[in-house]
């Protein structure tokens, strides 16, 4: 034994435990989040976004140490005016131009315009994997535990066009070509992943998704057979029957319609409403079974610095995630969206585990550059997220 | 009092344990591994606001990086007297500074607007090429005039010249301009972009004397010298980037849309008044009988008023064209009542001359009548 008073104490490998520690204040903020944003006319929502994020990151504990959101809301705004001014004013004034030029209305300007307005389609398809990879370094690097940032490593552009490539390559084999970009695209950024000077690992093959992938799209296209079949069927009975006269003397006869026959149409239309509400849940929940299964995977094919991840997610835990989701930003009109992130969040860490051991102490400050600016196209494009 | 904490130094992941105490307007602490740190209390920043029951972290100034982690109660309670900004949350200072965003934000959007709608419209329609304000000014004149025409017939030419050389006399700076008159059934003048003043028939027959015409002339004339139509324009154009931008679309098509086009030739009460002026001037330079146009106003003032009557509503209208939409010359705004009041005689002694003879004046009403 050395002279233990002065050499540091080597602390052992840990484990880390996850948990979420809700604290009070969501509401509140909340509430000032939509005042504000009214007087300032949205341009509140950096700030806000800002401010949710801070509560909520603080909530997430990892061995009783929270972590910690250090974003501020002008680094977002001024990352949404920079794509302002380079990228949708120059548009806006090319088109504009145009119309001047040539005249409104004219074959030159609705040509020009049509020609523009693909091209920034094209961009946003572009720069979409962009905005996902800027978004997601930007979060990392304003993200701090134990008073260390996260960040990603590698070249974003690299990324967007891998998730360029993807979007084709999804739409070109009707959606069989998604487990294995996703799994590339996941091995892609998750490699890119730091904790301070700590690595994320990233390695396994696409093919245990097959099995559950082919089960959901086979379900999806059953489904939409049988709703074709099924409106196929009631659509023949229907023709000739005292609905279908219901139906005739409503739209087709001025007038001749009974008061009646008003409310069987009404109701015929009120019951395809709701088939079609029902069919447009029942394609989202079939696909549940697979969003679960990547997640499980894609938590399994990870790992931290010697530690492998385990997400506990199922099917049903993410239908009933998204059902509760959705129907809180119905009935709150959108105004409790910070609760649905809190929710998306909780419903992570409540489920991850980190399997191993961990040596803690020994990982050093990143030194990986932050931005300035957060978040700009990713804004512009909506990219979902948090 | 010294009370234990972690300290975490924002170069390693390695927490470290300190005693803390508070000694003056200074925090001290220092641990196995951490020499003896002094921080000012002033300069303390809470990560987040103190909660009863959870551990209090908090950063300074010098060393933004690092994190101090309290767990004593009553130390905290101690410090976050001692500096009410580490309660966190909003602070009266958060408050102004969004107060002050918004109303700079604000005070921002009102002058960007007056520039785009008021200011720059009006620099660079005077600075427009001729070639692009007469490209614009057919498709305009031609989407207005559903596929007819303009009437000529030998005298009624030279009578429409008769009235402009009667117009010119004594203004020898008018703007460039055509005057061209449409076989078309709905009372109406306009000036277009590049000059292009269209009558229709109907003015005509409706007017009692070439006064009158004149008069609504040189108001149209105005409207030309003072480039309102293609103002308009560099307007419209401005709002659809705006609304483009702001929606993400191609605002709405805003270039083949009638009601773009109704919009586009109606214009501010400024506009008018300065186009009355402009009428004025030019009318008692020529020496023409002002009160023609104020008689002219008169008529269209009486007619408005049967025409806005619900009892005509009723009767069979024909299908709205866009030039009803644009609104007929004067009619688009209140105020035209003291618009007429402004138009005084020409000054005593003064002879007005007389525009056009009997048969010009009879040639240039009937000038539709010969097929062209």
């Amino acid at each position: 034994m050395t002279d233990t008073t002065t050499a540091p104490i080597p602390n052992a490998p840990e484990t880390l435990a996850f948990s979420y520690v809700p604290r009070k204040g969501l509401l509140k903020l909340t509430i000032v989040n939509l005042l504000l944003g009214l007087v300032t006319l949205g341009i509140y929502r950096f700030w806000a976004k800002t401010n949710v994020r801070k509560h909520i990151w603080s909530c997430v504990h990892i061995n009783g140490e929270p972590l910690e959101y250090t974003g501020r809301g002008i680094e977002m705004f001024l990352g949404a005016l920079f794509v302002f001014l380079f990228v949708i004013l120059p548009f806006g004034l090319i088109n504009a131009g145009a119309s001047f030029y040539y005249g409104p209305g004219s074959p030159q300007a609705l040509g020009i315009q049509t020609a523009t307005f693909s091209l920034l389609y094209l961009i946003v398809f572009i720069f979409w994997g962009f905005a996902v990879y800027k978004s997601r370094h930007y979060q990392l690097t304003r993200t701090n535990w134990r008073g260390i940032r996260g960040a990603l490593s590698g070249s974003a552009i690299t990324y967007s066009l891998l998730y360029f490539g993807s979007m084709l390559a999804k739409g070109m084999s009707m959606g069989w070509a998604t487990p294995v970009m996703n799994t590339v695209l996941a091995e892609q950024i998750t490699n890119d992943m730091r904790f301070g000077d700590a690595a994320f690992k990233f390695k396994g093959r696409a093919g245990p998704l097959y099995p559950t992938y082919a089960l959901c799209w086979f379900l999806t296209g059953g489904a939409i057979i049988a709703a074709a079949v099924f409106f196929g069927i009631t659509a023949a009975a229907f023709e000739g029957s005292w609905l279908g006269d219901a139906w005739n003397h409503v739209f087709n006869d001025n007038g001749q319609a009974t008061s009646s026959e008003y409310g069987v149409v009404g109701l015929i239309i009120l019951g395809v409403i709701a088939l079609i509400l029902v069919f447009s849940l029942i394609i989202p929940a079939l696909w549940a079974i697979y969003i679960a299964k990547e997640l499980r995977t894609f938590a399994d094919y990870t790992r931290f610095d010697g530690a492998q991840f385990k997400i506990n997610a199922t099917a049903g835990s993410v239908i009933w995630l998204s059902i509760v989701n959705i129907l809180i930003l119905f009935l709150t009109l959108g105004i409790a969206w910070p609760y649905i992130n809190q929710r998306l969040v909780r419903f992570v860490v409540d489920r991850l585990e980190l399997q191993g051991m961990i040596d803690i102490d020994r990982i050093a400050q990143s030194k990986i550059k932050m931005d300035k600016r957060g978040e700009g196209l990713a804004d512009a494009f909506d990219v979902g997220g948090l | 009092m010294a009370v234990k904490a972690v300290f975490f130094d924002g170069e390693y992941a390695r927490d470290r344990d300190v005693t803390v105490e508070a000694v003056g307007n200074q925090l001290q602490f220092q641990g196995l591994e951490v020499p003896l740190t002094t921080w000012s209390i002033a300069g303390l920043h809470p990560i987040d606001p103190p909660t009863p029951g959870q551990p209090f972290r908090i950063t300074h100034d010098a060393k933004p990086g690092s994190r101090l982690v309290l767990r004593d109660a009553a130390f905290i309670q101690n410090l976050v007297a001692r500096n009410s900004s580490l309660k966190g949350g909003y602070s009266s200072k958060h408050l102004q500074q969004v107060a002050t965003w918004t109303v700079g934000g604000l005070a921002l959007a009102a002058g960007v607007l007056y520039v785009t709608m008021s200011f720059v419209p009006q620099k660079v329609a005077q600075i427009l090429p001729d070639g692009w304000r007469n490209r614009i000014g057919e498709q305009v004149v031609d989407s207005l005039v559903d596929k007819k025409k303009p009437c000529h017939s030998k005298d009624g030419d030279a009578a429409k010249s008769a009235m402009v050389a009667a117009l010119a006399q004594g203004n020898p700076n008018l703007p460039t301009f055509s005057f061209e008159v449409y076989d078309i059934d709905i009372l109406n003048a306009f000036a277009a972009p590049g000059g292009k003043i269209v009558f229709t028939r109907k003015i005509l027959q409706e007017a009692k004397g070439p006064d009158e015409i004149a008069g609504v002339l040189a108001h149209e004339i105005g409207h030309v010298e003072y480039r309102h139509s293609e103002a308009q324009l560099v307007r419209m154009t401005g709002l659809q980037v705006v609304i483009s931008v702001l929606t993400g679309s191609d605002g709405g098509n805003f270039s083949t849309s009638v009601a773009a086009l109704a919009a586009l030739l109606r214009y501010s009460r400024e506009a008018e008044r300065e186009a009355d002026a402009y009428a004025r001037k030019t009318l008692e330079q020529a020496k023409v009988d002002p009160m023609g146009l104020k008689r002219f106003f008169d008529v269209l003032l009486d007619l408005e008023g049967r025409t806005q009557k619900p009892s005509d509503a009723s009767a069979s209208k024909p299908k709205e064209t866009t030039l009803d939409k644009i609104g007929n010359v004067f009619s688009t705004h209140p105020g035209t009542e003291d618009r007429i009041k402004e138009i005084k005689p020409l000054p005593d002694g003064q002879i007005p001359v007389k525009v056009l003879s009997d048969e010009q004046w009879k040639a240039l009403q009937n000038i539709c009548a010969v097929p062209n």
